[in-house]
This record gives C-alpha cells, structure tokens and sequence, in this order.
C-alpha cells in the first residue's frame, strides 16, 4: 500500500508541475505593464529593482505594513502555519531519510511543526465561520481547501508521531505504513486539485509582489527606493 | 415577440476586460486568498465595522467574479466552486455603487496586502468598464462630458479662463506694487508652464496669485498656457483611460507648442498622480518631457536662495495630510514636510501619515458624486478623529480634492479647523524684498533714478 502511495504521489507531483508550468505561461503571455513615467523625483535610480525586493521581502518584514504590525498574532499564525506547510511537504517527499524522520529529536520537531499547523488550520477553520466579513466573501474553495488541509496536517503530524515512535513501540511501528499511506495519498489529492484551487497563490505571490513593488518602487513610494531630497 | 438579452452590457463588460488584463491585473485577480488582512485598512470599514460588505476583497471580487466566469480555469467549469458569476444589466446599478459610492481607490488596502494584490487598480478597471458602458454616477458624466468638450473638467472655457489670469495678474500688480508684474500667457520658450486645476479658476483663483508672486519673487521666467492647462485627469477616477490619456497629451501638446522646459503641476494629488505617473502609461507614449510639482519648485526656490521666507509669519499650529495619490502612488511624501518645516513654526504630525495616512474621503472622484455624500461622510469619522488628535488649527495638504474633503470632514464633524495648502503657507511667509531678484530689480530702479536725478 505504500508502494502504490509513494508512485502515485510522485506522479502526482509530476501533473501539478506541468500543470504550474502552464500556468506561469497563460500568466506570462499577458502584456507586461510596464510604469513609462520618468522615475519618481526622489526615487533612487535603482527605484524599480529596489522596490521590487523589498516587496518580495515584506513577508520577513511584519513591521512594514500596519496590517501585519497590527495583526501580530495572525501574522506569527501565519508563519507557523507555512512552517507546518512546508514541514509536512518535506515529510511527504523525504519521509525515507531516516535520520531525521524515525530518531528523536528531529522526529519530534516534525510532530512539533506539523501539529501546530494543525492547530492553527483548525482555528483558521472557526475563524472564517465566525467572522462576518470573512464569511460573505469566501468561497467553497476557501473553506475545502482549508478543510483538506486541516486533514492532510492532522494525518501528517500521525504519520510523523508514529515514524518517530515506530523505533521503540512495535505496534506504532506497523502502524506508521498506514498512516504515512494515507498521509501521501492525501498528498496526492492535494497536489492534483491545488492547482485548480487558491492554494496556488504561492506560485504567483513572486509575481505579484515584484511587479508591484517594481511600479511603487520606480516611483520612489516603496520604503527602500527613497533618497533623501 | 422578439426575445432579448439582458446581458448586453456585462458582454460588453466582459469583452472590455480582456484588454485590460496585463500580467499585473492578472496577479491581482488570482493572488487573493481571502485571507481579511486588508479588511482594517479601509477607512469605511474602519467607520463602520459592522458592515462586511465594505471589506476591500470583497469590492475586488465584483471583477474578480467577471474574470473568474470568463477567463479563469476553474471559474468556467465550476462557476459555483470559486463564485464565479456571470453578471446581467440588473446588476450593473449594485455594481456602480460598490466601485463608486464604497471605495476611493485611495490604495491604502494595496499597501497592507501580504499578497501584494492592488485591489485599488482592481476597483478603478471596474469603474472603467462600468463608464464604458454608461453606467456611472451622473457627477462622473457630466465631469467626463465637459473634459471631453472643453479639455477641462470644471467646463471652463478659454474666455472665463484668460479673464481669470488677466484679473489674478492685476491683483498681481497690485499686491508687488510692480506694473511691470504679470501673469504671462502662452509665452513660447519659457523655462515653466504653470498647469492647475480649473477648481483654481471657478472657486479658489486667489491660488493662482500666489502661484504668481512666488514665481515673480524668484524672477522665473514662466506661463500660463491656454491649452493643456488643466492638470487634473477625470479619467484616473472614472477609469476611462482613453479620456485619461487624451486629457495628459493635452499637457504633453502645449509642452512641445510653446517649447517649454518644464510643466509644473499646482498642488493637487490625483492631477499629480494622472500628469505624473499614470498619464504616460493611459496614452502609451513614453514621457519625454520633465514635469514636477510646484511643492518641488518652492522647496527648490527656497533651498536655492531664489526666495527667501520666514516662518515666523505662520506660527498659528498645523498639521499635514497626505494626499492618497501624492503618497501612496506617487512617493510623495518628504518634499512637502521639508518645505513646511521651512515655513511654519509649529508643525505636529498627524497619525498614521505618509503611505500609512487615511484618505480625506473626497478622494476617487467622490465629490462629484452626491449621491454618495452620506456614506462618506460616515466614513470620515476615522480622518476627523486624526485631525482632531492633532490639536491643529490648521491642516495642510498639497491636494485641491483633499481641501474639499477635509473642509466638508471639518464642517460635519464640527472641528473648527481651516484647510490650507502649502502655497498659501510659502506665500504668506515670503520676505519680498530679500529675495535676490526683488534686490536686483530695486538696485536697477534705484540706479535708474540715479540716473534720472543726475541727468
């Protein structure tokens, strides 16, 4: 059952990046809007460049915009969250290194990882219920890909605890195969509807925050573009 | 009975749309994630949080539906799945009053968009599309009509316009006691072209005398143009860009007519931002020629020495309000503080400011738009708790729209504040007869009289 898991994963892999692939192109082959204003009176000369890498940065950076300064805590959720992400795409691809998966304490910090994700996915969940504003502009897609998410992290933090735990309990040990099964075919679903899905944002968020940071850093309103007058 | 559509419009709409998705456009509309972070960061929202509906994701999603139905994957096959939605004519009046009467595309949410999603440029293509097919407030019709016809948005005609100047030249004359003082027009070669918004001539052309002296004190060789004089661009909040584009080779015709160096633009935000930045980009023309606005010609006449002034003369407690589309879309932030630092005594910032400010309210065209006086209004309580935690009795601002905002903010509210911009500030502290040209025109007269005497 693993086996079958394990190919069908990587094929899996295989259509979401052709199908990425495709859609970087569909993205790409739209007109380029370039800004053809001479550059801002105190832009640096460097303004687009410059612009378009502190945008891409600003996720590093939660002091630099109020919404983030504000919303500290859903910020820190938002960084634990994508930590559980990218922890539990590392579990699905590179489960078989065994030194980091089966032994303590490595194990443990992908059980750590993974669950906290879970936890905070869970809370995303009642948030986008309880909140008004949230409920009126989501979509079924909002809410099922958070669902299959909260699952997918709930089956990968049990695949992880029962790896880590397979090395001093028989019975976890015969268990985890299962586990990690159904943690890679859940995989596999994502990978396969994820590209149809919002959870494809990460694939244009480059994209996004370089062009505009290119166009409000060429006009000198992007914080690192500036030169004293 | 013949059977009719009630989707001529939407298809209209949607056919539009296609040549507005440039990449940008199309990051902005499959970037968003709902996530509600720029839910905050609206001054409606902020002056009525009970109200969802004025959550900026959910005004962007209006086109975000149109593009999803038509030009998305998902969209077309499972419309449902991502509430894709295929609009009809009835819908267009709701869609009006979401992109027109509940945004100002102050770009403020862009700003706080972890995505880095520009859901102000989102609303301003539906308001283009909504214009496109007749649908818009009757304020932004007869605006857009008068543009048109007169290159003016305010409907000024050239006579009204040459009289304006000719009677802001004799008050002029009379205020430097100078006959030989005046307001030049249509000078060909000059190193200026003074541009401004026809809201100067109709109600407020005493700015324009200020303008004047100002230049008259640092001896500029400049003019006023009879063409291409109205810097402002209907188009940035209609979101027409073939009458924005139109309306910014007005300014980019009358520079190469009359061989100017350098088009100044008065202190106005949205005219700064159409002139400046998005004019170029409307009428697909790269821009060749150098424009500045006037806040960087007084900085630099002050810098230089070519006028000299002292605060002193303005001590009564100001505050600054940026301008959303000098800011936030401009990067127009330091220049007016360092020249209101050179002329008034007693400056307090207000908060937030810079790219962090909250619009005036009045900006994306709302005042033209009546029907939407109510709603504003309401959403101005954030702005006048800003201005009133400042303690100022004066705000400043470098925006003509913003003067009307924040003056209609100042009444509702009743905060016993004036609005001012910052040339009435350079104006009023000016020390005319230390600056260097009025020194050198008093020596030549003086050896003028000399001369006279001994002959």
């Amino acid at each position: 059952m693993l086996h079958v898991a394990e190919i069908v994963h990587w094929a899996a892999l295989a259509f979401m990046i052709i199908v990425y692939c495709a859609r970087i192109v569909w993205l790409l082959k739209r007109p380029d809007g370039i800004d053809r204003q001479m550059k801002g009176e105190k832009a640096a000369d460097n303004g687009a460049m410059m612009g378009a890498l502190y945008s891409l940065g600003n996720v590093a950076m939660p002091w630099a915009m109020e919404s983030t300064r504000k919303g500290f805590g859903f910020y820190l959720s938002f960084v634990f969250f994508h930590l559980g992400v990218t922890a539990g795409i590392w579990l699905a691809f590179m489960h078989w290194l065994k030194p980091i998966h089966h032994n303590a304490p490595f194990g443990w910090v992908f059980v750590a990882f993974i669950g906290i994700a879970f936890l905070i996915s869970l809370g995303r969940i009642v948030r986008r219920f309880a909140v008004p504003y949230l409920r009126l502009i989501s979509t079924p897609d909002d809410y099922f890909a958070l669902f299959t998410l909260t699952v997918w992290f709930g089956l990968g933090v049990t695949a992880q605890a029962h790896l880590v735990s397979g090395q001093v309990d028989a019975f976890a040990m015969f268990a985890s195969d299962g586990w990690l099964a159904a943690y890679l075919f859940c995989t596999s679903f994502f990978l396969v509807y994820v590209p149809f899905s919002k959870i494809s944002h990460y694939l244009y968020y480059p994209f996004t925050r370089f062009w505009l940071g290119r166009t409000l850093g060429h006009r000198g309103s992007i914080g690192a573009a500036r030169v004293r007058a | 009975m013949v059977a009719t559509s009630n989707t001529y419009k939407v298809d209209k709409m949607v056919e539009l749309l296609k040549g507005k998705l440039s990449r940008q456009v199309v990051g902005s509309l499959v970037g968003c994630v709902h996530c509600g972070m720029c839910h905050e960061s609206c001054h409606y929202v902020v002056s009525s949080p009970d109200e969802p509906k004025y959550t900026p994701s959910y005004k962007a999603d209006q086109l975000r539906k149109l593009f999803k139905r038509n030009y998305d994957w998902t969209g077309r096959v499972a419309p449902w799945w991502v509430k894709a939605e295929q609009f009809t004519d009835d819908d267009l009046d709701r869609l009006k009053d979401i992109a027109f009467g509940t945004c100002t595309n102050c770009r403020r949410c862009t700003f706080n968009c972890p995505m880095g999603v520009d859901t102000a440029t989102l609303n301003r293509i539906m308001r283009g599309l909504l214009t496109q097919v007749g649908v818009m407030p009757e304020g932004v019709r007869v605006v857009s009509k008068d543009t048109w016809e007169l290159g003016n948005q305010m409907g000024v005609l050239s006579e009204d316009y040459v009289d304006t100047i000719e009677w802001m030249s004799e008050e002029l004359v009379d205020e430097v006691e100078d006959d030989d003082a005046e307001i030049p027009i249509d000078k060909e070669g000059a190193n200026i072209a003074y541009t401004i918004n026809p809201r100067e001539v109709k109600y407020d052309p005493r700015s324009i005398a200020k303008a004047a002296k100002i230049f008259y004190a640092a001896g500029e060789d400049w003019t006023m143009p009879t063409w291409g004089w109205d810097q402002t661009n209907f188009g940035l909040f209609s979101g027409d860009d073939v009458l924005g584009g139109t309306t910014y080779r007005h300014l980019a015709d009358m520079h190469k007519k009359l061989k100017i160096n350098k088009v100044v633009i008065s202190e106005c935000g949205h005219g700064y931002r159409s002139t400046r930045c998005e004019g170029p980009n409307w009428s697909k023309t790269n821009q060749d020629f150098v424009m500045e606005s006037s806040v960087i010609t007084m900085l630099d006449y002050i810098k230089s020495g070519r006028i000299v002034v002292d605060k002193s003369k303005n001590s009564t407690p100001v505050t600054f309000h940026d301008s959303c589309n000098n800011a936030r879309s401009c990067g127009f932030y330091e220049e007016p503080r360092e020249l209101l630092e050179l002329v008034c005594s007693d400056f307090t910032e207000m908060t937030p400011n810079r790219q962090e400010n909250y619009c005036c309210t009045g900006g994306g065209g709302a005042m033209s738009m009546s029907e939407y006086t109510p709603k504003r209004l309401k959403s101005a309580k954030v702005k006048a708790d800003q201005l009133k935690a400042t303690g100022a009795k004066i705000v400043l601002t470098s925006c003509h729209n913003c003067v009307d905002g924040l003056a209609d903010t100042i009444k509702h509210y009743e905060l016993g504040m004036e609005v001012h911009q910052l040339v009435d500030m350079v104006e009023n502290a000016l020390v005319l007869e230390e600056c260097p040209a009025m020194k050198k025109k008093a020596a030549a007269k003086a050896a003028e009289e000399t001369e006279e005497s001994d002959a």
